[in-house]
């Protein structure tokens, strides 16, 4: 009976620590099920360097992250997720203004310019999209715009344009660059919904949030290669981005 | 004898209650290796359970020196600490340089940083909750100034 009575208080007294290591090992486990969100939007950007060592980098950040991330950053013109824009009226622009201009207006291409050095800017607003199209060249460049393909067979179909025709004029192609901006209107409504000399980037995140797989910039020039998109992928792959095709 | 045994049980009950509490926090790790002549390789494990109590024995003084050093970084570690916790195991940052590699990723609730050369190796491991711990024991240090 003592014996018994024993037993029984031995194992009273050894069961709560046990128990309590055994739920404090598996607490995480049960945090990780439930922290695995799906539909998370991702914003990439990748920078390859065309040098002999083929610099590449690679960023992924969840959108959600930056939106609840931007309000904790408080620096310079950055405050509570928004961005005051008086230092762009300084230097001449007011950039709320044309992008309220572009918002009201329907589609169409806004701005050309056609500069002497080879500098062509193209800004137009198309199918909800802000559009704005960079060449600078350095020498005499053709520029060609493909809406249906993606760049890097734009670049090839410029290249090998240049080489059949203009054998020469291969090198100076080399010295182009590219710059291609697509922002969807929705996300400039967002950016413009705060007060008249800011603008609120967490509104545009949440709003490009909700978009479809995007390109948002693309650059290309002879030492660089830029790209920043989104989509719903958390890794930076070679055959990533909109469109799956190797860029 | 019964004596003996619940105080034996009491011990492996401690040592199992602490041993499972440090494995739930995790482990901040740094190990640095040099592959050279006289290099230095470098391997520190510390259960990442312990920084936070051993930030309550550091000097007042020294505490307040960290937070105002960091003052400005200290709320965007905190609010990156505590949603990179709640998305996949992903690579944040990637950079190729020739034989360099540099990453930085998540990894089971901890950030990964991890530098590849060919004559040098850095890795260092340090659980979310840690940082997120950290910035608030030093955030709460400063307000009891």
């Amino acid at each position: 009976m003592s014996l018994l009575l024993n037993r029984t208080s031995l194992q009273s007294f050894k069961t709560p620590p046990l128990l309590l290591a055994a739920a404090l090992l598996l607490a995480p486990l049960a945090g990780y099920a439930q922290s695995t969100p799906s539909g998370d939007r991702w914003l990439h950007v990748r920078v390859v360097s065309t040098d002999s060592k083929g610099e590449t980098v690679c960023v992924n950040v969840p959108l959600e992250l930056a939106e609840k991330v931007l309000p904790a950053i408080n620096k310079n013109q950055l405050h509570g997720g928004k961005i005051t824009i008086d230092k762009l009226d300084e230097e001449g622009v007011d950039l709320r203004a044309v992008l309220e201009a572009v918002r009201g207006s329907k589609d169409g291409e806004f701005v050309t310019v056609n500069g002497k050095d080879g500098e062509d800017v193209r800004v137009a607003k198309q199918g909800g999209f802000l559009l704005v199209h960079v060449t600078d060249a350095s020498g005499h460049v053709a520029h060609h715009h493909h809406a249906n393909k993606d760049s890097q067979e734009k670049d090839q179909d410029d290249k090998k344009s240049a080489d059949r025709d203009h054998p020469s004029k291969a090198a100076v192609t080399a010295n182009v660059s590219h710059v291609e901006v697509k922002i969807p209107m929705s996300v400039v409504d967002a950016l413009l919904s705060g007060k008249k000399d800011e603008l609120d980037l967490v509104a545009g995140l949440r709003m490009l949030s909700v978009q479809g797989d995007t390109e948002l910039v693309s650059v290309k020039d002879e030492e660089n290669t830029v790209r920043v998109w989104i989509d719903s992928k958390n890794t930076n792959g070679a055959v990533d981005g909109p469109g799956g095709g190797t860029r | 004898m019964i004596l003996l045994a619940k105080v034996g049980l009491g011990i492996v009950g401690a040592v199992a209650v602490t041993g499972a509490y440090t494995f739930r926090e995790g482990v901040m790790r740094v190990d640095v290796d040099e592959y050279r002549a006289n290099g230095s390789h470098v391997h520190v494990w510390l259960p990442a359970a312990a920084i936070p109590m051993a930030m309550q024995l550091m000097p007042r003084r020294d505490m307040q020196k960290a937070f105002r050093e960091g003052r400005e970084f200290m709320p965007v570690a905190r609010a990156v600490a505590h949603e990179l916790g709640r998305f996949p195991d992903s690579v944040l940052v990637e950079v190729k340089d020739g034989d360099e590699h540099v990453t930085i990723s998540t990894h089971h609730g901890a950030i990964r940083i991890d530098v590849s050369q060919p004559d040098e190796q850095v890795h260092v491991v340090c659980p979310l909750a840690t940082i997120e711990d950290v910035t608030q024991e030093l955030a709460e240090e400063h307000r009891g100034i």
